[in-house]
């Protein structure tokens, strides 16, 4: 140690410092471009400049914002239903998967209760960062519709002014809506179970956001492309971005009255929702990040009693299932991070939650797409292992999976085994029943309901497919490792695959050669199967490097 | 410069502080004891207005913890026994985030943070280069440290401030200590190291199930209680005196 040198100064002075607003708006920048965690990044992953990867999302989203030219020489109305609801499902993914972790982080009361700023402070900085990247995202995506609108048989020059001012407060809406949403947790609910609310808060507004801005622009372009035709439908009120596309029409396309009233209804929302989460209920919020601090204890039991999970593993089939020690210890460990885990329950139920809302998004599709829509339902219900397995694979506390490897095993397969064993029984089946369910009730029972087969047969070598090389170890990542454009990769080819199979049952459907089909694809599953669990089983451990 | 008066929290049912009362004079070190549970820290947690007492009341410097807890904080520094930092960010960035939250002007905060690095001997390189996150234990203990005492707060809280600590590190931090208690600071230590407090504490409180059990100087204590060390002391009071033999019993079941 050296000397430290002169004396310091006394309680610093305020001059010419950074706001604390400043130094946190800075903070939580950061924070939410790099990503939380870095423990474990090597060292050529460490982010250079934040606003390199900035750049590339904004990028993405412009290049997505594209396909608006498909909408050229479409009245204001309906293009504003289409921009407002795309802008809506992005939004609002975004503010409902980044809000949790932003505005209730518990490792942050440790490093900035105890610092000199206020509750609301924090709040504000939290929620403009939240905005200010929001906005970014919508004006990237809505780039290419401010020309667009230029180009509307009923648009005029007022068109970009207005759907830039109805984006903002549409962006507005959304951080307004989930901050809300967690204030009515914390005040109803109180702490205790802020955390399981939250989870649950996530799934329902992914799916919410998913259906309006998916259903909508279906229903209305399913009758006509016209306002007017949508004039008498009392539904129209409960789909935000219609009120944001109103705003738009009414100031820059067709005028009718029922888009200025759409248009007021957008500017008392916004208003209302900013009102109630920014400052009625500001004091929940206040309260809420205090009590991040506590030790919320629950009420000791009389007499131990023995946990269900244990119960279960000890009767059949699952005794027979899991008699391998190993994977049963898996499946138990994989089991309570499903039920359990704040963080891997907030990254696994929103991101296929929105699969329950396909069935709904072909219901409204012309040219009689119900075959192909249950099909690539049951597609994508084969799919929930492999993405399940996937996001399971990062945790916050992946340097714990070093247990795996002191064990005496030789290698990942009976770990990989109990993993996707559990994450058939607990996240797969109940969607399948789940969705399963909603497509008999939306289509009633005929025979097409058999094209979900073709997805489901397929589950097992989906399933099977994270785990091959002995990668998709549970909770053994670093949860930054997991945003990787690879891994992406990997699940837009899985997602090819399973569009082309969905495909390929719906036209064997309308050949009536169908059974055929699903007899040579259960055969070459078998094979694949097998041997996937062959290869699995014969690797063993990497160096942990 | 502390004073406590009735301190109480409870959680649901648990009372896990109980009518804590006491006063710190500047220039103290406080050893702040008790086994697990005990409730330091959340005492300390109290104390630096992470979380809000059910009852009592404290004030630091004069501000009352309730109407003032802003300005309680301005005047105390705390390191958690999380150690917790945000590991997306570097040692520099962070530590000048601390210090533009206590209004430290940037040139101010750079001066101080590199009599820091000085100090903690850390590389200014490592600490502009990379991320916390890959920071070994000890190291980031050491900003962590930096951060509490960066703003140069006459009241500091230490929850197990040596975990991580290499040896030298160790040495040198409780020479610090000790120094900035002789300048005037009041300085709360809490630690299950007892030989480390008995050396480096003017006073050590012991506390249990969240009520007071012992308040005065270590000598004297230990003196008192015939008890030879602290640590004895310790284990006497708070239930831990069958434990050599509960362990020589218990490794005998290791027999093969």
């Amino acid at each position: 140690m050296n000397a430290p040198g002169d004396k310091p100064p006394l309680l610093p002075s305020q001059m010419s410092a950074p706001t604390p607003q400043k130094a946190l708006r800075r903070l939580f920048l950061t924070l939410f471009l790099r990503g939380r965690g870095a423990r474990g990044l090597n060292q050529k992953n460490t982010p250079k400049s934040i606003s390199d990867k900035l750049r590339l999302t904004l990028l993405f989203y412009g290049l997505f914002g594209c396909f608006t030219f498909s909408m050229i020489g479409q009245p204001v109305f309906a293009l504003a239903v289409y921009l407002h609801s795309l802008t809506f499902a992005f939004l609002g993914m975004f503010v409902a998967s980044s809000a949790g972790e932003i505005l209730f982080n518990k490792e942050e009361a440790d490093i900035l209760l105890h610092r000199p700023i206020d509750p609301k402070t924090m709040l504000w900085s939290k929620i403009r960062v939240l905005v200010e990247i929001s906005l970014w995202i919508a004006g990237a995506f809505n780039l290419a519709g401010f020309f667009v609108g230029l180009g509307s048989p009923d648009g005029s020059w007022r068109f970009p002014l207005a759907h830039a001012l109805s984006t903002s407060l549409e962006a507005l809406f959304c951080a307004g809506c989930v901050v809300l949403a967690y204030q009515l947790c914390l005040r109803w609910f109180g702490r205790e179970r802020l955390d399981g609310l939250m989870t649950t808060t996530q799934v329902l507004v992914s799916v919410a956001v998913v259906a309006s801005s998916q259903i909508l622009p279906r229903v209305i372009f399913r009758h006509s492309n016209a306002l007017s035709a949508s004039e008498s439908s009392w539904w129209i009120w409960l789909f935000p971005p219609a009120w944001f596309a109103g705003f738009d029409d009414a100031l820059a396309g067709g005028s009718w009255s029922i888009s200025w009233l759409l248009g007021a209804v957008a500017i008392v929302a916004t208003g209302l929702i900013l009102w109630l989460a920014f400052d009625k209920l500001a004091k929940n919020y206040e309260a809420g990040l205090q009590l991040l601090g506590e030790t919320v204890s629950k009420p000791k039991r009389t007499r131990p009693r023995r946990r269900w999970m244990d119960r279960l593993v000890a009767m059949p089939p699952f005794n027979w299932w899991l008699r391998d020690p190993v994977s049963r210890a898996s499946f138990l460990l994989t089991t309570a991070y499903l039920i359990r885990d704040r963080d891997v329950k907030l990254r696994i139920y929103p991101g296929i939650a929105p699969m329950l809302v396909v069935p709904f998004v072909f219901l409204f599709q012309k040219n009689n797409m119900g075959g192909f829509g249950i099909a690539l339902s049951g597609g994508y219900l084969g799919m929930i292992p492999l993405l399940g397995l996937n996001i399971l694979k990062y945790s916050q506390q992946w340097q714990a999976a070093d247990i795996f490897r002191m064990a005496p095993v030789r290698g990942p397969a009976g770990i990989c085994n109990g993993a996707r064993r559990a994450v058939l029984c607990f996240l797969t089946l109940p969607m399948i029943i789940a969705a399963t369910a909603i497509i008999l009730l939306l289509y009633g029972i005929n025979s097409q309901i058999f094209l979900l087969l073709p997805g489901f047969v397929a589950l097992p070598v989906f399933a099977m497919v994270p785990g091959l090389l002995g990668r998709a170890i549970p909770l053994s990542s670093p949860i930054e490792e997991g945003k990787s454009a690879g891994r992406g990769l990997t699940m837009m080819l899985m997602m090819f695959i399973s569009i082309g199979l969905s495909a390929i049952a719906n036209w064997m459907w309308t050949l009536n050669w169908f059974w055929p089909f699903m007899l040579a694809e259960t055969i070459v599953v078998i094979g694949a199967y097998t041997g996937m669990r062959l290869a699995l089983a014969r690797v063993q451990w990497e160096s942990a490097e | 410069m502390i004073s406590i008066e009735q301190l109480t929290k409870r959680f649901g049912a648990q009372v896990a502080v109980d009518s804590l009362s006491l006063q710190i004079p500047a220039g103290e070190i406080v050893g702040f004891l008790g086994p697990n549970g005990a409730g330091k820290s959340t005492t300390l947690k109290m104390l630096t207005g992470m979380i809000e007492p059910t009852s009592g009341s404290a004030t630091i410097c004069g501000f009352d913890l309730r109407r003032d807890p802003i300005e309680v904080k301005r005047h105390v520094g705390f390191v958690p026994e999380s150690g917790a930092v945000f590991e997306s960010l570097t040692g520099l960035e962070y530590l000048e985030m601390v210090a533009a939250l206590y209004g430290i002007a940037p040139n101010a905060a750079r001066a101080r943070i590199e009599q820091f690095i000085a100090f903690f001997d850390l590389s200014f390189e490592t600490l502009t280069d990379k991320l916390l996150g890959a920071y070994s234990k000890g190291m980031r203990r050491k900003v962590v440290i930096t951060s509490a005492l960066l703003h140069n707060p006459p009241v500091v809280f230490f929850d197990e401030p040596l975990d991580g600590l290499d040896a030298n590190a160790a040495v040198g931090f409780k020479a610090l200590i000790q120094t900035l208690a002789r300048e005037g600071k009041t300085i709360v230590y809490s630690s299950h190291i007892l030989d480390v407090v008995e050396r480096v504490c003017h006073r050590v409180i012991i506390i249990d199930k969240g009520k007071l059990l012992l308040d005065g100087k270590p000598d004297e204590l230990v003196a008192s209680h015939n008890s030879g060390t602290l640590e004895k002391l310790f284990t006497q009071l708070t239930g831990g005196a069958e434990l050599e033999r509960r362990a020589e019993d218990f490794a005998k079941t290791f027999r093969p």
